[in-house]
């Protein structure tokens, strides 16, 4: 099973499009992060004023069920495009050159073709919930303090839209790798055998006891 | 075509899809969506004028699945859990423990690899993540050992199989997900992996003992430590046991009395409690910035695979595949014991090749129902039941031994990921000399999977008392 890989870049349209659609992907996956944080300060809010005040946090759990779908969704294209979601490369990683980058495009269409679905799907489940004649433009509010819900289900098409472009740059990527024979192509993960991978998440993570200095 | 035919195609194809290398969250979300599509196209006699249709009505079922399935308090956990293990990092948890368990228990036997496998205990207690918890310690741990003279493949052993006690002590994000895939109390799965946690810990260090008491020359002891250095290494680590103590506390009140608040609530007060020792420690913007996106990544990477499989289960309930293999399992001649343990046995043989979530989510669907089925229903008492126990203990007595033998794997060749980790941050040692130290762990093992089937009390004690 493989997590993370590398991705490299060069100075091609199909590079600097992969650079710029990165950097969405990025602000997208760190909303993602920013609300796991608030998540905790909720939660540090929440028991804090039980407590201490005796007035709980209203809409405690209204909140939390808007605040899944923003991590769920939002960074699912930073994942792909870092090869994060993982699967199971013991074939894969086997393969070499033109025989590896078919395969990989062959994949790569049918996540393709799974998400075009899916966002049409989540559409069709967002519009059943969203009305411009209707107060907040809600057909349905959450339990307690009843918010709005659509913008919480809007949140699944636009990202899996984001990721349907990200296939088609990568769907490109393969595609050029597969013409030009390239060995290590651009704007595509690249796998790394475990002992790689594994070496990197170390490396990851003793960067982190090294920054803090200890 | 039946249903049921149906079923088993697309469970093939989707079989096929994963061994070919696709992402597994989208394997088993396309899946579900060609399932749904060619179950609602048989249901109208295959008319290619109904072909339209069924991709609607296909997409629009799938479609609700996301948002519908995260949107939920429950999973909130997942990322908090998360996070917490990466802020541990910047805490610096990982030399406080080690050093304390150092002080503490290096006296005995094999003292530093005992002191090596309680502190990897000890951080399993803020981090679900094996693989990482195997990495920080081969570089902490594993030069110590060698200056006083321990093989270097033991050593190493020690590390990758002391990295996977994280998945049972709580907070563990892949007890969470279990819990969620079989519509079990998350609380309670939380409460029942702590003692199997700390078991397993309690059989390595007993496991190093008698070695280094039987093998000679093989782990010296290192005293010397005056009381005033030990009592002076806990408060470092002291955040480690605050996080424990909040989360259990916020399950379940052991001094009688209701519990102080959800496990959500729990996990996210544990994650504030490591942010400020992080924020102590010097950890700013940047740094935090990278563990938000980490955990947004790690998150989202479960996420993925949870809406994926639940858009291949709604696929699964129209073809009623479930309700066949319980059929099955239960219509078999073998003794239920028998067959759980061949379960089991397959689970150690899949988790060879596949990552522990993916396997979990993947199997759990059609697997966890065929063993309640086994056991007498989702609703049986202890007494009517096969295994001498109630539906919902059943199914946290099964949610361990699952996520155990799921650990196992991360120790087993020929792909065990935390040897091949340890390996890779130690460029004196091969992967094969990982394996072979960590062979008596293994075994250790064994021994401890097969009590936890002996004695399930030892499992659903502490559940039990809530």
């Amino acid at each position: 099973m493989a997590g993370g890989s590398l991705v490299l870049s060069d100075s091609s349209t199909l590079s600097r499009l992969d650079a710029s659609l990165y950097r969405l992907e990025r602000i997208f996956a760190l909303m993602s992060g920013l609300a796991v944080f608030s998540l905790m300060v909720l939660a540090v809010v929440s028991v804090s004023g039980r407590n201490f005040l005796g007035q709980p946090l209203p809409g405690y759990v209204d909140w939390i069920e808007q605040a899944m779908p923003l991590i769920a969704f939002m960074g699912v294209a930073y994942t792909q495009r870092d090869g994060g979601h993982i699967r199971m490369d013991i074939l894969v990683g086997r393969l070499r050159g033109r025989v590896l980058w078919t395969a990989e495009l062959i994949t790569t269409l049918a996540i393709l073709l799974l998400m075009v679905l899916m966002v049409w799907g989540t559409w069709a489940h967002f519009q059943r919930s969203f009305d411009f004649a209707a107060p907040l433009w809600s057909r349905d509010s959450s339990m307690d303090i009843a918010l709005p819900i659509w913008p919480a289900k809007l949140l699944a098409p636009v990202a899996f839209s984001v990721l349907v472009l990200r296939l088609c740059l990568q769907v490109w990527g393969y595609c050029r790798a597969i013409a030009t024979n390239a060995e290590t192509p651009v704007a595509v993960p690249l796998i790394a055998d475990a002992a790689t991978q594994a070496a990197m998440e170390a490396d990851a993570v003793s960067g982190l006891e090294e920054d803090k200095g200890a | 075509m039946e249903p049921i035919d149906i079923g088993l195609v697309v469970s093939g194809g989707l079989l096929v899809l994963v061994v070919l290398g696709m992402r597994v969250a989208f394997a088993a979300g396309l899946a579900g969506i060609i399932g749904l599509i060619w179950i609602f196209w048989a249901k109208k006699g295959m008319d290619p004028e109904d072909f339209g249709w069924a991709i609607t009505v296909a997409a629009k079922t799938a479609g609700q699945v996301p948002h519908s399935k995260v949107s939920s308090q429950a999973l909130s956990l997942i990322p908090t859990f998360i996070l917490i293990g990466y802020l541990a990092y910047y805490a610096g948890l990982t030399k406080a423990l080690f050093e304390a368990a150092k002080r503490w228990f290096a006296w005995v036997p094999g003292g530093l690899a005992v002191s090596t496998v309680f502190a990897t205990a000890g951080f399993a207690a803020v981090s679900g993540a094996s693989v990482a918890t195997s990495a920080v310690f081969a570089r902490i741990a594993i030069p110590e050992m060698l200056k006083i003279g321990y093989d270097k493949r033991f050593a190493a052993g020690v590390v990758a199989a002391g990295g996977t006690l994280a998945s049972l002590i709580p907070p563990s994000a892949i007890l969470v997900i279990y819990a969620i895939i079989v519509e079990q109390d998350v609380g309670k799965l939380l409460l029942a992996g702590f003692i199997p946690g700390a078991f397993s810990a309690l059989v390595y260090g007993a496991l190093i003992i008698i070695l280094a008491l039987t093998i000679k020359d093989f782990g010296p002891r290192v005293t010397g430590f005056t009381w005033r250095e030990r009592f002076a290494s806990l408060p470092p680590a002291l955040p480690i046991v605050f996080v424990v103590v909040t989360i259990i506390f916020f399950v379940y009140n052991p001094f009688g009395g209701d519990a102080w608040g959800t496990p959500t609530e729990g996990g996210a007060i544990g994650a504030f409690v490591v942010f400020l020792m992080a924020l102590y420690r010097g950890m700013r913007w940047p740094q935090l910035k990278d563990a938000l996106l980490e955990t947004a990544k790690l998150s989202v990477m479960i996420f993925t695979i949870i809406w994926g499989v639940l858009v291949y289960v709604r696929f699964l309930g129209f073809a009623d595949l479930p309700g066949a293999f319980s059929d099955w399992i239960t219509s078999l001649t073998l003794s239920p014991m028998l067959i759980l343990i061949c379960i089991l046995l397959a689970y150690a043989v899949l988790g060879m090749f596949m990552d522990a979530i993916g396997m979990l989510l993947l199997t759990l669907p059609v697997v966890y129902p065929a063993v309640m089925a086994l056991n007498g229903g989702e609703f049986v008492s202890a007494a009517d039941s096969t295994f001498g126990m109630s539906g919902p203990m059943c199914a946290i007595w099964f949610g361990i031994l699952v996520v155990k033998m799921a650990e196992f794997c991360l120790i087993t060749p020929p792909i065990g990921l935390n040897c091949f980790v340890v390996a890779g941050v130690r460029d004196d040692l091969t992967v094969q000399d990982v394996f072979k130290g960590v062979t008596p762990f293994f075994i250790a093992d064994g021994v401890t999977i097969a009590l936890l089937v002996a004695f399930p009390s030892i499992v659903l004690w502490l559940p039990g008392l809530v």
